[in-house]
């Protein structure tokens, strides 16, 4: 969710209209899992930690052969930390750490770009990370500029409101303009009712509008320690200079009091239905069913990601067949499962086809999941499931920057920065009875968010909440 | 007086705070020395190009063939994407959900799709399944059966598609921008096409332009992953040596933009947007021109990716917009140069001056010392970035061959962009961004910024919902397209 620059030079790029309609959709990342299936096997990658005395962890893995890396500083902490009357905390801060530090001025990016590096950051509901992919040899530059940035940001009232103003374009440009942009911020509002993943990490444009630089210092003082860090290098570089950078730069930070493991509300079990209706200026009815799903790296979790490839992996899954192929109720639909640290959402989505009513949607999405619980898996299904798994975790590995994301995520989220090289065997343990399971304790319709949005046609733009059934 | 103080306020800021510790001096990065290789033609004239990497278990299949929406036939533009778009939708033995199964099965996935100068087709898959990612290939190319169903079904999709796009902001401003900027030439329709259009696309108009533009000798594959070169040669050859060329077509005459017109300003009103999308938009090159270099100077200066001065101005300083860029699109016969950002209602003519301010800005002086500098130095470094993946090393392969540009391109990139001056890029410049003849274009709440309209020029005001009528698909800018010489 950082800052928004142009895109690549000199790239064959085209931009079809389904990718489109899906980019409004889906807003959050949904970071591919892995694993490994028959005929392939994945070779281990050699991946090398590091912890300073200060708590600030490194995870590195040396792979490929371009000059490229890519330098990433996890920080846990996202939108789930932030506390109700002051969201959107962790994301603005993000934005402010472009902005200079008492060392250098507003020069960070200056010394990426210019050996032709790119630099970004983000902000999930769980971390907030901030990346460079560059030339190799610039590496001891970027750490350095890491370290500075964590220790020396420079935070004034003039930087402030001017980010609080880009987040505010920020918000309309993703949530305001695009047609189906207020679905998943509602949905997330409406699906949880304690959690923190009620809000999306952009938060609330009044808790935007009133947090002060005080309480931005604050939260940076707190959260942007290096026992709150880690570094995750991956791509073509010297693992022993690395480390011998990371020492230099940041051994001398302090660690900081971590706020002790302050309680974040979990949401309690759904026990009814709830339907969210909306209407909105939109040319098609589009609905959403999100279902709670459990954190990631639960037992639970392995075959809910199976499952929803059997559902919608390509165009061969129940979904996309069913609803878009065989019966063209749909202009598109698909599920996905967005897991996190904490219990999230596993959704169904539709946009209908002209002259499809959302009820039609409806009923053959719950059709689908029915059959999905009911009718035993066959063997070819839960194999193409895996395989298009395996895929993705093969695809990671061709860019430093998609393996340094799938690091940190292990590292930080997860807590087990080897993942990579053993999650696979729990893929490969997943049986088809587990997928139905899994199926029929999670798909009810008691733990269900149904959202549909209707078109406007002349009328009001609403919004409304019914408990209890469709 | 304003404005020297803010040339000298950008002056210094390219230099950190003085006497305070520094990052570290690094030496700079090695120039990429980039080896094109090498291109087995088959004797049916197909290119075909390996890249070869073992170190992900994936073959990837990146097909381009050489015709894209500039070849839509007259009043039908949205054709060669319909094409595209048929192609995993059934072959001569396979239907389209056993073509989804058989690549599911594989792991992988197929996507396809026509921009301008080419249409693609891709194909990945695990790499035990490489002879499958070839025999499906040539499903796609070779012997799509454009079914009659499925013809329907994926016009059906579209004018779905069309009807939510139709009400996209950023969307329907790209649209506008196209059809003014490049009236009269081919590129002036929008790819989609329109829903009058995608209606009245035929099956024959469909069959008709696959016969005639997907040919072997038209096509560059490009194979990237785990797989060694004579196994690649071999499956090629194997799938898609027997593919057959049609009649030799007359060559077509480039599109090229007409005379000056003017500024033109339009405004798409839409009254619930709560952002208003802008673009000011001026002619630019083919991709292969001469003056390419120094416009991407002059891009990487005014908004190119990373810092630059729309960003530093319309964002860093005055907090207007999340985003703000410009781009070069580049293609066989001519390009644009586009400014693109978005803010709220009310800010909407401030920040389009603002937009024309860093335009005449570019025009008026050279760009300075320290601006050049960075700006070359992010070029030739950014080299290495567009090289680190056998993915990215192919599709810069196949947009050398698309482009027609020297196998030596990369290598002499670094030397072509540092030999150029301040003076240069300037001179470039003032060639191509024109304040009397840019195109702007606001999708937004009119209402929120009617009053300060004027000041941009004579206005067009149209109402989202009239923006087909308003813009009608233009007759094509080249009288006929040749017939295929019997």
């Amino acid at each position: 969710m950082g800052t928004a620059r142009s895109g690549d030079r000199g790239r064959l790029r085209i931009c079809s209209i389904r990718v489109r309609i899906l980019g409004a959709l889906i807003l959050l990342a949904v970071l591919a899992p892995r694993l490994s299936a028959a005929g392939i096997k994945l070779p281990p990658l050699k991946i090398q930690t590091l912890q300073l005395p200060n708590g600030l962890r490194a995870v590195m893995v040396n792979r490929g052969e371009a000059p490229v890396i890519t330098l990433e500083v996890w920080y846990h902490v996202g939108s789930r930390n932030e506390v109700p009357g002051k969201t959107g905390m962790a994301h603005f801060l993000e934005h402010l750490m472009f902005d200079g530090t008492k060392t250098l001025g507003r020069h960070f990016s200056d010394y990426i770009v210019r050996v032709g590096g790119i630099d970004n950051a983000y902000t999930t509901t769980d971390a907030t990370v901030y990346w460079e992919t560059m030339p190799a040899s610039n590496l001891p530059v970027a750490l350095w500029l890491e370290a500075d940035r964590m220790r020396n940001l420079d935070i004034s009232q003039a930087t402030l409101d001017n980010e609080r103003s880009v987040v505010e374009e920020e918000r309309r440009r993703r949530y305001g303009n695009p047609p189906y942009g207020t679905v998943i911020p509602t949905l997330y509002e409406h699906a949880f009712t304690v959690s923190p993943y009620r809000h999306l990490p952009i938060g609330s444009v009044d808790d935007v509008t009133r947090a002060t630089v005080s309480e931005i210092q604050d939260f940076y003082n707190t959260y942007y320690v290096p026992n709150n860090a880690t570094i995750v290098i991956a791509g073509n570089f010297s693992v022993d200079e690395a480390e011998k950078y990371i020492r230099k730069y940041f051994a001398a930070i302090p660690a900081g009091p971590l706020p002790a493991a302050r309680p974040i509300p979990l949401e309690p079990p759904q026990t009814a239905e709830r339907t969210v209706t909306m209407t909105r200026d939109v040319a098609l009815p589009a609905f959403v069913e999100a279902y709670h799903i459990p954190a990631d790296g639960t037992a639970d979790s392995y075959p809910l990601r199976l499952a929803s490839r059997i559902l919608s992996g390509g165009d061969s899954g129940m979904i996309y067949h069913q609803l878009v192929y065989e019966k063209q109720l749909a202009l598109e639909a698909q599920s996905s499962a967005d897991f996190s640290e904490d219990p999230n959402l596993f959704f169904v989505f539709a946009v209908m086809n002209s002259g499809h009513t959302l009820a039609e949607g409806e009923a053959a999405v719950d059709a689908l999941l029915k059959r999905l619980q009911e009718k035993p898996l066959a063997a070819k299904e839960l194999q193409k499931a895996r395989d298009q798994v395996l895929f993705d975790l093969a695809s990671d590995r061709e860019k430093s920057k998609d393996l340094a994301e799938q690091l940190g995520y292990d590292t930080v989220v997860l807590n087990n920065p080897e993942l990579i090289n053993t999650e696979a065997e729990r893929f490969l343990a997943v049986t088809g009875e587990e997928v139905q399971a899994a199926a029929r304790k999670y798909f009810a319709p008691r733990n269900r968010t149904l959202l549909e949005v209707h078109p406007r046609e002349n009328g009001p733009v609403t919004t409304a909440l019914s408990e209890g059934g469709r | 007086m304003f404005r020297v103080l803010a040339l000298l306020w950008i002056g210094l800021a390219g230099l950190p705070l003085p006497g305070r510790e520094l990052p570290p001096n690094v030496p700079p990065p090695e120039a990429v020395s980039f080896h094109m290789p090498a291109v087995q033609q088959l004797p049916n004239g197909l290119r075909v190009v390996l890249v070869e990497r073992h170190d992900a278990q994936i073959v990837r299949l990146y097909a381009i063939v050489q015709i894209g929406a500039e070849a839509d036939p007259p009043g039908l533009p949205g054709t060669a994407t319909m094409v595209a778009g048929l192609l995993p939708e059934g072959a001569s033995h396979r239907s389209a959900y056993q073509i989804a199964q058989a690549v599911d099965q594989a792991g992988g996935s197929i996507d396809t799709g026509a921009g301008w100068d080419q249409s693609y087709a891709n194909v990945s898959v695990l790499s035990n399944h490489a002879a499958l990612a070839f025999d499906l290939l040539a499903d796609l190319l070779v012997r799509p059966a454009f079914a009659p169903d499925e013809v329907e079904r994926i016009r059906r999709q579209t004018l779905s598609a069309l009807d939510v796009v139709d009400r996209d902001p950023s969307y329907v401003a790209d649209m506008v921008m196209r059809r003014l900027l490049f009236a009269g030439t081919d590129y002036a329709h929008s790819e989609d096409g329109t829903r009058s259009s995608v209606e009245r696309i035929t099956r024959k108009d469909l069959v008709d332009f696959h016969e005639r533009y997907y040919v072997p000798s038209r096509t560059i594959l490009a194979v990237v992953g785990d797989i060694t070169a004579p196994e690649c040669l071999r499956l090629a050859s194997r799938f898609l040596g027997g593919w057959k060329n049609g009649p030799a077509l007359a060559p077509e005459p480039r599109s090229q933009p007409s005379a000056p017109r003017g500024r033109q300003v339009i405004v798409v009103n839409k009254p619930d947007a709560v952002q208003t999308e802008i673009r000011v938009a001026n002619l630019g090159v083919a991709r292969s021109s001469p003056d390419y270099f120094a416009l991407a100077i002059a891009n990487q200066v005014l908004g190119g990716p990373a810092a630059n001065r729309l960003f530093d101005d319309l964002r860093t300083r005055h907090g207007l917009v999340y985003g703000a860029s410009t781009n070069l699109d580049c293609y066989a016969s001519l390009g644009a140069w586009v400014a693109k950002t978005s803010t709220r209602s009310s800010e909407t003519i401030k920040a389009t001056e603002m937009v024309l301010a860093q335009i005449a800005r570019m025009r008026d002086a050279p760009v300075q010392r320290w601006e050049l500098k960075n700006a070359r130095d992010y070029l030739v470094g950014n080299e290495a970035l567009q090289f680190e993946s056998a993915s990215q090393v192919a599709n810069q392969v196949l947009e050398m061959m698309l482009y027609h540009l020297p196998h030596d391109y990369w290598n002499r990139f670094p030397q072509q962009v540092r030999s150029l001056t301040a003076d240069d890029v300037l001179a470039t410049t003032r060639k191509y961004l024109n304040p009397e003849d840019d195109v702007i274009v606001l999708v937004g709440n009119a209402a929120a910024f009617k009053d300060g309209l004027k000041k941009l020029g004579p206005v067009r005001v149209v109402p989202i919902a009239d923006v087909g009528r308003a813009f009608p698909e233009p007759e094509k800018g080249t009288a006929d397209r040749p017939s295929p010489a019997k």
